[in-house]
């Protein structure tokens, strides 16, 4: 891609044409920045993958550290609460996504209008998305609790049983799916809005013109234009949900019983509640694996260097 | 019914959802701010909401917990060193990727955006052992160290598209003075790119700010910092929840300040690997 020969127009060429390329070296630039993640990313993983094939006790007092191979891999696929922990991440995800991708995309489009305090309604409804994680698992776990909690207040005022919902594996999942849902479809609108506007106007207004229904020009003109976006906002959100842990830990620690613990509430239980961290680092590969997979694709198909150099810094 | 009138019902509608939707998305966030002026045994107690009821006990009770101010001190030290490491270390780094030509530069571009999205409980328990082994947990420099694990990949990938639009006459004519790369990238680049800058060391202080996972594995009592502090603040026996509202109240502040000063460059700053603690 760095090739001299590429014409100075093409994308990739446009960093020749401004950088004085070739003379001094980039080394010197770039060497603290890898010395950092060689400490606190590439050693961690290569040291976990190690880990991964040892009986590793969490402290020295757990026992000897016995090297295993593939075992905990082996142990893990025997493991119910491992095939528990996975499947409830995989429902999390196909349950949460979906919902605030629609949420999302319904509201872009229905806001993507001039009207009177427009502009405040866009700004505030992205608060919940910098909400602190921690915070909004918090509130969530004390709007749900019986007696003094405010949908406990919301239902005993229309006559409704109150209903201890933390307590309850079905009604906890659900809350814990609805605060990521409550937390992060703004987040996709945000992406949404913004690529909606990068459409031209005047092929919305031909599309309308051609006296196209509704739902003619949404499935035919507006989706069709808005794919890359979409894709991109999917993707980010599966490698978001992927790796939630906070929110859920402090909303119900996983429970009741093993009801909600998700992949790293599992990972990080393995490790610092049964001490075993060699099965919590094969778990931390495993994840890691998908991650990276996904990642991967999202970066190659939208992220490219050449569209990021594009952008100039303009936005 | 004429156009004129059905786009205004539209507009109508609109409103109306726009109006529900808000409801629904600040009701959380009026929640922790209300309660947080609430007394922990008034919550506790059931009793409705009452405006005569309102106090600042809770707050008075987090400034005085000397345990939850050293946390929130430490937040405080943490959020800044990682962020000045993050955006100077990277800051040099989005320089040498768009500004010199060398081989496997797309694929180092391409790397450190991934990094930004590895799974940090992928990490944290091979953190927690090395960081046991060389004496840096609960220290405050080994959390900062972990932040930038996510902060400096972070900062890169924000930095890159201001560097790269740098125009080459800047650089051409310093070179003929005789200008070093480091000299150019101090004198020359930095104060191009100071926008850039500023928008990379606000996202990167939220999210050392709002990060949960390895404050809570890699730090004790010493290096704690806020998020885990407001965290123990329930459970068990203890529910202060007044307390907890408060405390939350005082962290969310500066996070909703930036982000609503920050409209513009909400997107690239969410997408470039967001605000995930």
């Amino acid at each position: 891609m760095t090739s001299s020969r590429r014409p100075a127009t093409s994308p990739a060429g446009r960093v020749a044409a401004r950088g004085t390329g070739g003379r001094g070296s980039p080394v010197p630039f770039l060497l603290p920045a890898l010395l950092i993640v060689f400490a606190v990313l590439i050693f961690p993983i290569v040291f976990s993958f190690v880990v991964s094939m040892f009986d590793w006790p969490l402290s020295a007092g757990g026992g000897a550290r016995v090297f295993v191979g593939v075992d905990n891999y082996k142990a893990l696929v025997r493991d119910l609460e491992f095939w528990n922990s996975l499947k409830l991440q995989l429902g999390f995800i196909f349950i949460a996504i979906p919902l605030e991708i629609l949420l999302g995309l319904a509201a872009a489009l229905l806001l993507n209008r001039e009207f009177q305090g427009g502009k405040v309604v866009r700004a505030l409804i992205l608060l919940p998305v910098f909400f602190l994680p921690v915070v909004s698992g918090m509130t969530w776990r004390f709007m749900l609790q019986p007696r003094y909690g405010a949908l406990n207040n919301f239902l005993l005022a229309l006559g409704a049983p109150e209903i201890t919902w933390l307590g309850h594996p079905t009604f906890a999942y659900a809350a814990v799916i609805v605060q990521d849902i409550w937390r992060m479809w703004p987040f996709v609108f945000m992406l949404l809005y913004a690529g909606l506007a990068g459409i031209p106007t005047d092929v919305l207004e031909a599309a309308e013109i051609d006296g196209a229904t509704f739902w003619k020009r949404l499935l035919r003109v507006i989706l069709p234009l808005m794919y890359p976006t979409i894709l991109t906002a999917l993707l980010l959100r599966i490698i978001d949900a992927l790796r939630i842990f906070s929110e859920v830990y402090v909303m119900t620690e996983g429970g009741p019983g093993m009801a909600t613990t998700l992949f790293s509430l599992y990972t990080h239980r393995q490790a610092f509640g049964y001490m075993k961290v060699g099965m919590s680092s094969a778990m931390a590969i495993f994840l890691l694996v998908i991650s990276i997979a996904f990642a991967v694709t999202l970066v190659r198909k939208n992220m490219s260097l050449e569209r990021l150099e594009d952008q100039g810094g303009s936005r | 019914m004429t156009m004129a009138n059905r786009r205004k019902t539209i507009t109508g509608a609109v409103m109306l959802f726009a109006a529900l939707l808000l409801l629904i998305e600040l009701y959380p966030i009026f929640i922790t701010l209300l309660n947080g002026f609430r007394r922990d045994i008034v919550i506790l107690s059931g009793q409705k909401f009452a405006l005569s009821q309102l106090t600042l006990d809770s707050y008075a009770l987090v400034f005085k917990n000397s345990q939850m101010m050293r946390a929130m001190g430490n937040s405080i030290v943490v959020g800044l060193f990682s962020t000045a490491l993050s955006v100077g270390v990277g800051a040099m780094a989005a320089y040498g990727i768009s500004r010199f030509k060398f081989r496997g530069r797309n694929a180092l571009a391409y790397s450190f955006l991934v990094f930004r999205m590895l799974p940090q409980m992928s990490l944290v328990v091979a953190l927690y052992m090395m960081f046991r082994q060389v004496g840096l947990r609960d220290t405050v420099f080994g959390i900062t160290l972990a932040h930038s694990s996510f902060n400096v990949p972070y900062v890169i990938w924000m930095l890159i598209p201001f560097f790269t639009a740098v125009d080459k006459s800047y650089e051409e004519a310093a070179m003929v003075d005789g200008c070093t790369r480091w000299a150019l990238f101090r004198l020359v680049f930095l104060p191009l790119v100071a926008p850039g800058l500023v928008v990379a060391a606000v996202f990167a202080f939220i999210n050392s700010w709002n990060e949960f996972l390895y404050a809570l594995i890699l730090t004790g009592v010493k290096a704690r910092t806020a998020p885990v502090a407001i965290s123990s603040l329930i459970g068990g026996d203890t529910l202060t929840w007044g307390q907890m509202c408060a405390a939350s109240t005082v962290m969310l502040t500066p996070v909703f300040v930036f982000t609503l000063a920050m409209q513009k460059f909400l997107i690239r700053g969410v997408a470039a690997g967001g605000v995930k603690g």
